[in-house]
């Protein structure tokens, strides 16, 4: 599996590969360009990696998910590069025998890549700025650069 | 040694330099970022670093011949 792209992320076409006979819910994310942040038009979204060190968390938080879940699909890709409005940024799917299991698991995924994973998100406005954003700033909470609060867990 | 930032660190350094002072630790170095430019103090210390593909902590110990990147706070997604 390719973890980290320049290409868009073809979501009817993992979709399609992302069924399995034991598997009854099926949960697809897809993490899109808004046209608007904090009251700023955006133009688009460029976004960086670390790409040999995001390719091999993103496997181990998939593992990780797997055996917490009792997964049979995981699967995450982000883009990298320039992201249109309403392009996707980042995918993840899951599929498990029941509902919860698929929703939890895909909430974990996604939250441990934004908050976890080396990729960077610089915002362009309409007005031509650009600003590097969207910090995950769970230190400030827990005290520690590796330890992260997440969504998932408490909401 | 050989340092490479990402993101928001680009607006401070170049994206790959070279540092020729002895530096024994991730914490040494840290300091050392933030005294080559005091602006991105800020940032320096909210910054993970990687030797090796690894993230390591700032007690631990550096070689001369070390490529260390530099990782602001993620923000994938």
């Amino acid at each position: 599996m390719i973890y980290i792209t320049e290409k868009p992320l073809d979501l009817p076409g993992i979709l399609a590969e992302s069924h399995h006979p034991a598997a009854g819910a099926v949960v697809l994310f897809s993490g899109e360009v808004r046209d608007n942040n904090v009251g700023k038009k955006v133009d688009y979204i460029e976004y960086e990696s670390y790409v040999p060190m995001a390719s091999k968390m993103i496997d181990q938080i998939l593992n990780d998910a797997r055996e917490r879940w009792n997964l049979h699909i995981a699967v995450a890709q982000h883009r990298i590069g320039k992201v249109k409005v309403s392009e996707s940024a980042v995918l993840v799917i899951t599929a498990s025998a029941h509902r919860s299991e698929a929703y939890a698991s895909n909430r974990y995924i996604i939250d441990r890549i934004k908050h976890e994973v080396p990729i960077w998100k610089c915002e362009y406005f309409e007005d031509g700025t650009g600003v590097w954003g969207g910090n995950c700033n769970c230190h400030t909470e827990t005290g520690d650069l590796n330890k992260h609060i997440y969504e998932s867990e408490n909401g | 040694m050989k340092i490479e930032v990402f993101a928001a660190l680009k607006n401070y350094f170049s994206k790959e330099f070279e540092i020729a002072d002895q530096l024994e630790t991730v914490a040494d170095l840290r300091q050392h970022l933030k005294n080559i430019n005091p602006s991105s103090s800020q940032l320096i210390n909210m910054c993970r670093f990687v030797v090796r593909e690894d993230l390591v902590t700032d007690t631990h110990r550096l070689l001369d011949h070390d490529h260390v990147v530099v990782l602001p706070p993620s923000s994938g997604g």
